[in-house]
């Protein structure tokens, strides 16, 4: 039987006197789709920025693709972020004075060397073919987003991590983008979506749901409502 | 793809980036405008200096019996065509009388004497043409004793030969002059009878004080029975001038770079804060610090070579104005400067850059939270 991809044990995070996550613990299998909800200040992004390597756990520990990352320096984490993690950001987060296909190359950079047709390719796999040497501010929001699930998928991660990334979109944008993770879930990709929506929730394998920092419960979506 | 964001990076901040380009390409302008002249100033000061009087004398060496020497060393100094040798004067000092009065009439090469003391004070005129041999020019305590003026004429008698000179004009010069009469070389020897004498020459000779030295030991070597010494005080005073003019230049370059410098930290310290959410976004995606500060650095770097290089050509043309103003000279442009104005330019744009190093310690968890 294979390890599952991520294991999250007892994990803790601390802000001073705050408790943002308090003994956290659930397993993800590659391949899954990971909804993560709760209300505001839950510990949903504080979880998905340790998990991502952009943040260190007080206590307990994270297990990604058989490797402890609780303890990782800053040189380790930044290669396993650039080898293991494709972020996905509410705000997109993209260079403001790169092209769309150079903020794709820029994540190509970061991780070994650049190669401009993949990264093309990438970007018109998720629609965008005709808007490789736009800058953002020449991009709506949902075609911003399409350039960042492109850069978060440039280097073949093992894991997406998302955090609300419908939260700046309209409704149509959102369906794009919504159809890009299906797909993207259909692929075998592992995704894990900070998300308030209940419509990703009810598309992903499986909900987290978080509450002051505690795991309140880990639910299946009903069989009619993924459908 | 460094190069690509290099680009892009230049581009995106062109109002800051402005500014710090402004800062150093001033400091590189006045640091090239300096070091041209610099490298001309000792030259063309050299020159100015050689009108302020001889800096190396020939004489019969101390203890000699023969007191005067053979003029035929002028022609052997001609001989030997040294370049940097302005002037030679030849002089014989004798003893005259005037009425009753004593005198010391001194014989000499008027052109040579107006090429090596082109300060003299004359009132009237210079003794110019070789023609007018009973012209003669009066020093001014000499002519208050013996109540001479110009267009007078003077009475001068040595061992029972006499002459008339005509005063051509009173001269000040501050030395022994002031108290002599000064005529052609010729006249003095055929008065005092020593046809073909000299009591002594004095050189103008231009270069720094090791040049002075070397055409010091080649008249040396040339003529063996004479002393041939250089005057310490001008040199040591050329040299001192020279060294302070430098010392200055230097300053002034350091100062002005170091202003330049607190130019480029603030417009840096400025980007720096706009950057902060790039490189936020950057370390997440799994930039290196080392990677990311490279890119800024180079950055930096860009803009002290282009600061560097139009400063140099700006500092040309300010060389040539100050040259213009200062020396009456142009200041020819000298290459050697570029590499080291674009050096010490870029060592100030990065030495500038330090609030980017600021970047390295960006936490990409806080930056993309918006914190």
């Amino acid at each position: 039987m294979m390890a599952p991809l991520v294991q999250v044990e007892q994990l803790e995070k601390r802000f001073g006197e705050v408790c943002a996550l308090n003994r956290v613990s659930f397993e993800v299998e590659a391949g899954e789709w990971i909804a993560i909800m709760g209300p505001s200040g839950s510990g949903k992004t504080t979880l998905i920025n340790i998990l991502g390597g952009l943040d260190h756990p007080s206590g307990g520990r994270v297990v990604v693709d058989g490797r402890d990352i609780s303890h990782l320096g800053e040189r380790e984490l930044t290669r396993y972020r650039s080898e293991k993690i494709g972020f996905v950001f509410q705000q997109f987060h993209l260079v403001p004075y790169l092209t769309a296909v150079e903020n794709v190359m820029l994540a190509q950079y970061f991780h070994s060397i650049t190669d401009e047709k993949d990264a093309a390719e990438a970007l018109r796999h998720v629609g965008l073919g005709d808007r490789l040497s736009h800058v953002p501010a020449q991009l709506s929001g949902g075609e911003q987003q399409r350039v960042a699930i492109a850069r978060a998928l440039i280097n073949h991660p093992k894991l997406i991590l998302a955090d609300e990334p419908t939260g700046n979109l309209d409704e149509a944008n959102e369906v794009v983008i919504l159809d890009l993770f299906r797909q993207l879930h259909l692929a075998g990709h592992t995704i894990l979506v900070v998300t308030h929506s209940q419509v990703i929730g009810n598309l992903a394998d499986r909900r987290v749901e978080l509450e002051h920092g505690h795991l309140a419960r880990i639910s299946a979506p009903p069989a009619v409502l993924k459908d | 793809m460094f190069l690509r964001i290099l680009w892009k990076l230049l581009g995106a901040s062109r109002g800051r980036l402005l500014l710090a380009l402004v800062a150093l390409a001033s400091g590189a302008a006045i640091c090239s405008a300096l070091l041209n002249v610099n490298l001309d100033a000792e030259k063309k000061l050299t020159q100015e200096f050689r009108t302020f009087g001889a800096n190396v004398v020939i004489a019969p060496k101390a203890g000699d019996n023969a007191a005067l020497a053979d003029a035929g060393i002028m022609d052997r100094i001609a001989g030997l065509h040294i370049p940097q040798l302005v002037a030679a004067a030849p002089y014989l000092y004798i003893a005259a009388n005037s009425g009753t009065q004593p005198v010391i009439l001194a014989g000499t090469w008027f052109d040579q004497v107006a090429k090596m003391d082109s300060w003299w004070k004359v009132q009237g005129k210079w003794v110019s043409a070789k023609e007018n041999r009973a012209e003669c020019l009066v020093g001014q305590t000499a002519a208050r004793q013996l109540g001479l003026s110009i267009g007078s004429s003077v009475e001068l008698r040595s061992g029972g030969r006499n002459i008339s000179l005509s005063v051509a004009g009173i001269v000040t010069t501050g030395g022994s002059e002031d108290n002599q009469i000064l005529t052609w070389l010729d006249v003095a020897q055929g008065l005092a009878g020593f046809s073909g004498k000299v009591s002594l020459v004095q050189l103008s000779v231009s270069g720094r004080s090791s040049e002075i030295e070397g055409v010091t030991r080649q008249l040396a070597a040339a003529l063996p029975g004479l002393d041939v010494r250089p005057v310490r005080q001008i040199a040591a005073a050329q040299g001192t001038i020279l060294g302070r003019i430098r010392g200055l230049i230097f300053w002034t370059i350091a100062l002005i770079l170091i202003l330049s410098m607190f130019g480029v930290l603030a417009s840096m310290a400025a980007l720096a804060m706009e950057r902060s959410k790039d490189v936020g976004l950057m370390k997440a995606l799994g930039g290196s610090v080392g990677k990311i500060m490279r890119l800024f650095l180079a950055e930096a770097g860009a803009l002290g070579l282009l600061g560097g290089t139009i400063g140099f050509l700006v500092g040309v043309v300010l060389a040539r104005w100050i040259g213009w103003r200062v020396f009456n000279v142009a200041i020819s442009p000298h290459l050697e400067v570029l590499p080291i104005t674009v050096a010490l330019t870029v060592v100030v744009a990065l030495a500038g850059a330090l609030p980017l190093r600021f970047l390295g310690r960006v936490r990409p968890a806080e930056i993309l939270r918006g914190e």
